[in-house]
């Protein structure tokens, strides 16, 4: 079957991923009381208790340590709820797929979009925050916010493609993300920086992709510094490669994955 | 603990030596019993499925409608699901924005559009369903067995959108157990039994046949 170019076919249904964005937004803060607020208190939480655990209880010699935390933790709560919605996405959307013909990345970009959206909201209170009570000042560094920020998109979406196909055909792939997540979690610099790692096993934490986007975040935000070429540069080239190869396993198997989800 | 292995089924091909040619303003019925695989030939033509072999080639736009309100979402309104739904069958923000009012008529409900679709009736939901899918208004109209939906008064008034798109030019491909409207409604039928075509050709002489087989 002839197929047309998908950036042509997104672009046609352009209007979809627009409604589908709006839909999650809506649904989501539609019929509950606090609305918006939901957005920053759950992580707001989160943050409370890392703080008091990691100011008082094990003690993390990081200089304002708060800061240094809400610096990489929204981008890890991206990373996380675009990974989590991924292995459902196919099964969940299984009856739409049957019924209609559509650009299945819609799905997925729709999904990413719309929790970009909350991010970006939590971010911009995060450099005020910082800007204010942090650094005093508007640190230069910022000017790379919108670069770490559109690599951090490219990475999710190439991660959330093969694990929702992935997903499909394997039942298993839902169940041992929960535990994936967690590990992650302790293995990345989420809530403590990559600088703290003994010298010996600092290069495997760089295997690890998800160190060196956060360690970004950390150094743009937090230290107001501007990152090291090398480092923005290895992980953008991360981000595409996981990208490109995500994308074609997507492509090569989500035809399958509408005749059996 | 019990391993769920991955089944694939592959059972023999569900369409085999399947030659379809329609032209643009025919109509065609797709009848035979139920499994033997209509609705795919609709999936295939509408590009949800690919096939395993062989090419398919449609020009213009296809609209494909197999289930009904498939993209709805419970807690959105009436209004904001016609968005929504419209989207999904392919129609642009300006194209949905002048047709919008005929919908909402067409339907015939016009007092609950700002209500969540969750409490309309599975009638009214399946009526506004198909409101839109009928004026996603393409060239080529694929339908899966979804013309028994709403009452009397509002099944005569499809009947007549369809008559209308027909003289419009469009093509029809629909699948139905219910004999009488197709015949109101096409010109050909194609009946379908296992995956393969048993006979082709035009309407009463098809359904004639299909219903001496059915009773014999």
């Amino acid at each position: 079957m002839k197929r047309t170019p998908i950036l042509v076919e997104l672009w046609r249904f352009r209007g979809l991923l627009r409604s589908l964005v709006v839909r999650d937004l809506k649904v989501k803060y539609q019929r509950s009381l606090l609305g918006l607020v939901w957005t920053l208190l759950n992580p707001l939480l989160t943050v409370a208790i890392l703080v008091t655990v990691f100011s008082y209880v094990l003690r993390i010699q990081v200089d304002r340590y708060w800061a240094f935390l809400i610096s990489g933790l929204f981008a890890w709560n991206f990373l996380q709820q675009c990974l989590y919605h991924a292995v459902a996405l196919l099964r969940d959307n299984a009856h739409l797929n049957r019924s209609v013909y559509f650009p299945r990345e819609i799905l997925l970009l729709s999904a990413a979009l719309s929790k970009m959206v909350e991010f970006l909201i939590e971010l911009a209170i995060v450099a005020l925050v910082l800007l204010v009570f942090h650094h005093h000042t508007i640190p230069s560094s910022f000017v790379f916010g919108p670069i770490i920020i559109a690599i951090l998109f490219v990475m999710v979406v190439g991660l959330m493609f093969p694990l929702a196909v992935l997903a499909v055909f394997f039942y298993d792939v839902q169940q041992a993300l929960p535990i994936v997540i967690l590990s992650l979690f302790y293995l990345s610099p989420v809530f403590y920086p990559v600088e703290m790692v003994p010298g010996s096993f600092r290069p495997f934490m760089y295997l690890n992709p998800v160190t060196g986007i956060l360690s970004l975040f950390h150094t743009v935000f937090y230290n107001g510094l501007w990152p090291s070429w090398t480092l923005l540069g290895t992980v953008a080239a991360t981000a595409m490669a996981l990208f490109t190869l995500g994308y074609w396993i997507f492509r090569r198997y989500q035809g399958i994955c509408v005749e059996i989800a | 603990m019990r391993r769920r292995p991955i089944h694939i089924y592959h059972a023999d091909f569900l369409l085999s030596e399947f030659n379809l040619r329609v032209l643009p303003g025919e109509s065609v019925a797709l009848i035979g019993p139920n499994g033997c695989g209509k609705s795919t030939v609709l999936r295939l033509i509408a590009g949800i499925y690919s096939p395993t072999s062989g090419t398919i080639r449609t020009i213009g736009r296809v609209a494909a409608v197999i289930e009904l309100g498939a993209g709805f979402n419970q807690e959105l309104t009436g209004a904001e699901n016609i968005e929504l739904y419209a989207s999904i069958m392919g129609l642009t923000r300006e194209q949905l924005a002048k047709r919008y009012g005929e919908i909402v008529e067409f339907a015939g409900i016009p007092g609950f559009m700002n209500m969540p679709v969750k409490y309309y009736s599975s009638g009214m939901q399946a009526r506004l369903a198909f409101s839109v899918a009928i004026n996603i208004r393409p060239e080529i109209l694929l339908m899966d067995e979804v013309l028994a939906v709403g009452d009397e008064a509002f099944q005569r008034r499809c009947l007549e959108h369809l008559q209308a798109f027909r003289r419009g030019g469009g093509t029809l491909i629909t699948v139905s157990h219910d004999l009488e409207t197709i015949r109101a409604l096409c010109t050909r039928a194609v009946w379908l039994d296992h995956g393969r075509i048993r006979m082709a050709g035009e309407i009463n002489e098809v359904v004639e046949a299909y219903l001496a087989a059915s009773r014999g």
